[in-house]
């Protein structure tokens, strides 16, 4: 599971590690729970749509809508399409399904928990299943969802899954959760709540924290001192310094940022670095797990 | 003055929207400091959970109601305000709790929907809630009070739009009478229940049942059937806020980072306000890598800038070189920067401001002033 708050990198780094997986020669499938597919298109595949497809071999993804999930669920414990047709297809019973809370959520999981402990000829169909979950508040309120029915839910086939869904969640053998941040103030604050969270409410075992996008420590303390003083310069040196004492500030502070994340967060920690690249891409992905391939969180699975 | 803050200032009311984290809370305070400073009374209305404008302000919490920043507080920024500022912060739970109070026809009813367990996790549960009370509490805002200017901004939501469609998806919720014929079939069945009646609405209850347990749709019913006859009232509302937001007395603020998707968001979402003919006071690009080397001239090279490095203090280890460098990835993002948001200024016209990414995060009166200069 990778989470964290939006925009930071949690797709990148769900692709990235994919494709470190794939590398290992495994076969890898990657969930994204996305109104906009992201994770093919980073892997310089077309988009998958809502089925399993091979972006490059072995590796495979999926873009699980709560819609799709709903209606394979559905079925499944109905039996007959028919019937889900008849009761789910329709538009206004769809409609207010939309807005019972929860129930979305427990399809979408549902769906991703369900391809994790799918077998094919007695074996496992995937080696790693990775979900590129959504942002961190709704990410914890889909997490949230089997242990919320196992509160509340008498016995009967949704308590069942639950009981299951949430058994696979917990396991530290088969489940492990990553958190992306990068070096800046509110990201960082919201993984370490996050983080507080996943501790607290969800037990779901915690592996690893991405620092993403750091800037490279370029410049010593006494040559940012000195930058300062050439800012005034004449082109080309004055504009030259001026981004170089920029990137210089951008720097100390990501560092002091890491710093913090690292003392809340008792986590195996890995560092990416920000690259500085128009096109963010495949090119960019493969980048990415080298880094992870350098230095991968220590400990982790 | 530029672009923004001059049509900003004949508005009574700017709406700051745009994708998550681009900088919505920010540009909305510092459009209304803007504003007090050069003697409006104005209140800034913020849905900041992190409550890191109340600091900035100097107000130790944001409420449900208005308060006013301490002119002390502008004295220590170096300021002085003509005007008034006043932020208050907004309380989704308590605005549905108002909005139910007024439209019940009874105490009794009153208390039956305050206390039903989904209801108590609407503002949580229900996606759109926060947007709607937003423009609910806009709406008594702008009709009670007598500011000059209203800011208002905007929930943190990962697509702009929802803003836009929550309303009008809760309304339909709650006006479901479909949801109510299923949940309940003793009340009122009209022509959607007849159609349902005829795929057995006893049996699609049933069917649901097993997903969601009987609990939690007996919950919704009784939900349903509280707000039963008090739709209507909500309906005029809405319709009123939505009248209120078309008139050429608004003013939406599109606030966009410089990165594709974000950009893309703040196209659709002013193709949508053109659509619905809601009024666009201006764009803003915020955190923007601002441009070092204007001009065609090549950038310079390491040997270009070993002289004056020299000339001012020694070239090593490989200072010039990593200048360079250091420059040239800074103009790479500046132009890609610049691109991405050409195409959003040519295809969207209205006036814009680009405000640089500042050297720190904005998190003063001082730093909001600095950053109202921008708009
Ligand atoms: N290491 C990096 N260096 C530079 N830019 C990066 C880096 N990682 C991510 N980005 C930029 O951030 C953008 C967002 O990355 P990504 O889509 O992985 O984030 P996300 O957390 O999945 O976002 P969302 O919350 O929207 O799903 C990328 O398109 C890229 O432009
Ligand atoms: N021009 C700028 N330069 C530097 N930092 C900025 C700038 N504008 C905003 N920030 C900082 O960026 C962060 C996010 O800004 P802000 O909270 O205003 O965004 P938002 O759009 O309201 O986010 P959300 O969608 O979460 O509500 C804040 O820490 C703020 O101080
Ligand atoms: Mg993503
Ligand atoms: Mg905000």
């Amino acid at each position: 599971m990778v989470t964290g708050k939006g925009g930071v990198g949690k797709s990148t780094v769900s692709a990235a590690l994919a494709v470190l997986a794939a590398r290992a020669g495994k076969r890898v499938l990657v969930c994204e729970v996305n109104a906009r597919e992201r994770i093919a298109p980073l892997l310089g595949a077309p988009p998958a749509g809502s089925s399993v497809r091979e972006a490059r071999p072995g590796l495979f993804t999926l873009n699980v809508t709560p819609h799709e999930a709903m209606r394979e669920y559905g079925i499944m414990v109905l039996k007959f399409r028919t019937i889900y047709d008849a009761v789910f297809e329709n538009r206004l019973v769809r409609h207010f399904l939309r807005v019972i809370p929860s129930l979305a959520e427990l399809v979408t999981l549902g769906k991703i928990l369900f391809e994790a402990k799918s077998e094919e000829r007695g074996r496992p169909r995937w080696d790693v299943v990775i979900v590129d979950a959504p942002a961190t508040g709704h990410a914890v309120q889909l997490l949230r969802v089997p242990s919320a029915l196992l509160d509340t839910v008498p016995a009967g086939p949704l308590r069942g899954d639950a009981e299951w869904m949430q058994a696979l969640l917990l396991d530290p053998v088969r489940t492990a959760l990553a958190i992306v941040t990068l070096p800046e103030e509110m990201p960082v604050n919201e993984a370490i709540e996050l983080d507080a969270q996943v501790r607290n409410e969800l037990g779901i075992p915690r592996a690893a924290l991405f620092v993403n996008a750091m800037p490279e420590v370029r410049f010593t303390h006494e040559e940012e001192t000195r930058l300062e003083s050439l800012v005034g310069a004449p082109p080309p040196l004055g504009p030259a310094a001026t981004a170089a004492r920029l990137q210089a500030l951008r720097a100390e502070q990501a560092q002091r940022y890491l710093a913090r994340a690292r003392a809340a967060l008792d986590l195996p920690t890995t560092v990416l670095p920000l690259l500085p690249v128009a096109e963010w891409g495949a090119e960019a992905v493969e980048r990415i797990a080298d880094a992870i391939a350098a230095a991968p969180p220590q400990g982790a699975p | 003055m530029t672009a923004v803050r001059e049509t900003a200032a004949s508005r009574r009311i700017v709406v700051c929207v745009g994708s998550g984290g681009v900088g919505k809370t920010t540009v909305a305070a510092a459009i209304a400091l803007d504003r007090a400073l050069s003697g409006g009374r104005v209140l800034v209305c913020t849905i900041d959970p992190a409550r890191r404008l109340a600091n900035a302000l100097g107000l130790s919490s944001l409420g449900n109601v208005e308060s006013r920043v301490p002119d002390h507080k502008f004295a220590e920024a170096g300021l002085r305000a003509k005007g008034e500022l006043h932020a208050m912060m907004l309380d989704v739970k308590r605005t549905w709790d108002d909005l139910v109070a007024r439209h019940a026809p009874d105490p009794a009813r009153r208390e039956r929907i305050l206390k039903n367990r989904l209801y108590q996790q609407m503002s949580s549960a229900l996606a759109g809630s926060q947007e709607y009370m937003a423009m609910e509490k806009l709406y008594e805002l702008a009709t009670d009070r007598d500011y000059d200017l209203i800011v208002l901004d905007t929930p943190p939501t990962a697509h702009a739009l929802d803003f836009l469609d929550a309303p009008d998806r809760i309304l339909d919720f709650l006006g479901n009478d479909a949801a109510r014929v299923l949940l309940a079939p003793a009340i009122g069945a009209g022509k959607l229940g007849l159609r349902l009646a005829q795929i057995g609405g006893g049996y699609v209850a049933k069917t649901l049942a097993r997903f969601t347990g009987q609990a939690a749709l007996s919950d919704l019913g009784d939900f349903l059937q509280g707000f039963q006859g008090m739709y209507e009232g909500f309906k005029d509302r809405a319709g009123a806020v939505r009248a209120l937001l078309s008139r050429p007395e608004v003013g939406f603020v599109l606030v966009t980072s410089p990165s594709p998707i974000s950009i893309d968001e703040a196209m659709a979402f002013h193709e949508r306000l053109h659509a619905e003919s809601m009024p666009v006071a201006g764009l803003v690009a915020n955190r923007v890598t601002p441009d070092l080397w204007p001009g065609a001239a090549p950038l310079p090279s390491p040997e270009d800038l070993a002289p004056p490095l020299d000339a001012r203090g020694g070239n090593d280890p490989g200072l010039a070189r990593r200048l360079a460098e250091t420059l040239a990835e800074h103009q790479a993002l500046a132009s890609a920067e610049r691109r991405a948001l050409e195409r959003l200024f040519e295809s969207v016209s209205a006036p814009y401001a680009v405000v640089p990414r500042l050297e720190s995060d904005v998190h003063d009166l001082r730093g909001l002033a600095r950053l109202a200069e921008r708009l």
